[in-house]
């Protein structure tokens, strides 16, 4: 299969000051992903899959290198069009959910649309709708404390999706579930990916979350170790 | 690239300008913030018991006063509020919101995670600003309305002793109420105040440090 390019990393590094030294969390990474791609990115803890996800959300700022979304310079990018970058075009599934927890399922899925400027009933009609089409249909108005771990991250992949981004980032999005539990996880992810073409890059470290996806890539020390072919 | 650079931005913007008629406004704070203070009602009411301590004070003292020069029109002698008793009030509402001022920052602290996925769902700075603003606002018109009726109570007894609970009739009705809105108004101003640093500090959460952030 062949994709046009939505993301594209050229060289990019990312360094920490620690106590007069330096440490590379990203050292000279290339990458470039397609429109529709389902990309894993693997690597012990500490070899920069997060990193290398909040420089692709416009979370943080290289030390060097450009990131490129859509062909646009993100380091370019002023507060307003950034914020524009995180609400439509990308959504992000973390590992802990970060589901708000005063709010219901259904408004937590709507709140993206809430900052996407979007009427508060569509924004909460879609958010209904989406949450049925994750299986949660019988869950929209309990609150993350009243729903089991994998339920929450189908309320966050639901969130994730409320403003129909390009991009799905999921760090670790199967980290805090048991292992069939987070292989519907990475099942749902991956029909999302086929049925909408949303891209996804999904980080993780257990090799049996991989197998569905079109590239593995392969970090270690905040370098690019191998690329393969799913 | 393809293009150059400055093309693909110049339309992000544009689109921009199509996508977003409407923005997170006052009322989306509003309906979030309520949630907030309905959801950890626990918190909001340290803040609102805090200011409308404060606030009480105030309304008792006027309250007073006006209940005094009723009596006194009324030809009773001529009581008054001492100046330190203003004073004192003075005190009372400077520790209000400066009490408010600390537990909104707990408040951020402990929401530090919450904010960094706001941010990371597109939330800009000034909508964080926003949030918190009017959800200490919401409090701080409770604590007002809470504290006048505190005040009343308070006004009632401490007055009542000295010039007879009868003197209460003669209360005049529109200072009550200019009292009323007047306490209300004030609170919600220095809950205003007092969130606004305590706002900044969470506007300005780094989102990748606020995500990490372990409570
Ligand atoms: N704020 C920071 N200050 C200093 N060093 C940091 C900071 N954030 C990350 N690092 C370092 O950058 C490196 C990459 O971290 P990163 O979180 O990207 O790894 P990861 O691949 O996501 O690991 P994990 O699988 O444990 O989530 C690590 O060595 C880490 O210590
Ligand atoms: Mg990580």
């Amino acid at each position: 299969m062949s994709f046009d390019t939505i993301i594209q990393i050229e060289k990019i590094a990312r360094e920490y000051e620690m106590g007069g030294s330096k440490i590379y969390a990203l050292d000279g990474v290339n990458l470039e992903i397609g429109r529709g791609e389902y990309v894993s990115l693997v690597g012990p803890s500490g070899s920069g899959k997060t990193t290398l996800f909040n420089l692709i959300g416009g979370l943080d700022r290289p030390t060097q290198g450009v990131v490129y979304i859509d062909g646009v310079d993100i380091s370019k990018l002023d507060a307003y069009e950034l914020a524009w970058l995180r609400c439509r075009k990308i959504g992000y599934i973390f590992q802990t959910f970060n589901l708000i927890p005063v709010l219901t399922a259904t408004e937590n899925v709507a709140l993206p649309t809430v900052f996407a400027g979007v009427p508060r009933d569509e924004g909460l009609k879609k958010a209904e709708k989406i949450l049925a089409s994750v299986g949660l249909k019988e869950r929209l108005h309990h609150k993350p404390g009243e729903l089991s771990a994998g339920q929450q991250q189908r309320v966050a992949i639901a969130r994730a999706m409320a403003n129909d981004p390009a991009i799905i980032l999921a760090d670790e999005p199967t980290g805090n579930l048991d292992l069939n539990t987070g292989m519907e996880i990475i099942d749902l992810l991956h029909g999302l990916n086929k049925s909408r073409g949303m891209t996804l890059i999904a980080a993780t470290h257990d090799l049996k979350m991989i197998k569905a996806s079109d590239r593995i890539v392969w970090m270690r020390d905040g370098k690019i170790e191998k690329i393969e072919r799913g | 690239m393809l293009y150059p650079i400055w093309l693909d931005i110049s339309d992000i913007v544009t689109n921009v300008e199509q996508d977003s008629r409407v923005q997170f406004g006052m009322g989306d704070a509003a309906r979030l913030g309520y949630e907030y203070i309905v959801r950890r009602f626990n918190r909001a009411v340290i803040n609102i018991a805090s200011i409308a301590l404060g606030i009480a004070f105030l309304s008792t003292l006027l309250m007073s006063d006006s209940l005094y020069r009723a009596y006194a029109l009324a030809g009773g002698e001529r009581l008054g509020v001492e100046t330190y008793q203003y004073w004192l009030m003075f005190v009372a509402l400077i520790v209000s919101v400066v009490g408010i001022t600390n537990a909104m920052l707990i408040t951020v602290f402990e929401r530090y995670r919450e904010i960094g996925t706001m941010k990371c769902l597109g939330a800009m700075d000034r909508h964080i600003l926003l949030l918190f603003l009017v959800e200490s606002i919401i409090q701080g018109f409770a604590g007002g309305v809470a504290g006048y009726l505190l005040g009343l109570i308070g006004a009632i007894l401490s007055t009542g002793f000295t010039i007879g609970f009868t003197a209460i009739l003669m209360v005049p009705i529109a200072e009550s109420i200019t009292l009323l809105l007047g306490s209300v108004a004030l609170s919600m101003v220095l809950c205003g105040v007092a969130t606004l640093y305590p706002a900044y500090r969470a506007a300005k959460l780094n989102p990748v440090e606020a995500l990490n952030y372990e409570l």
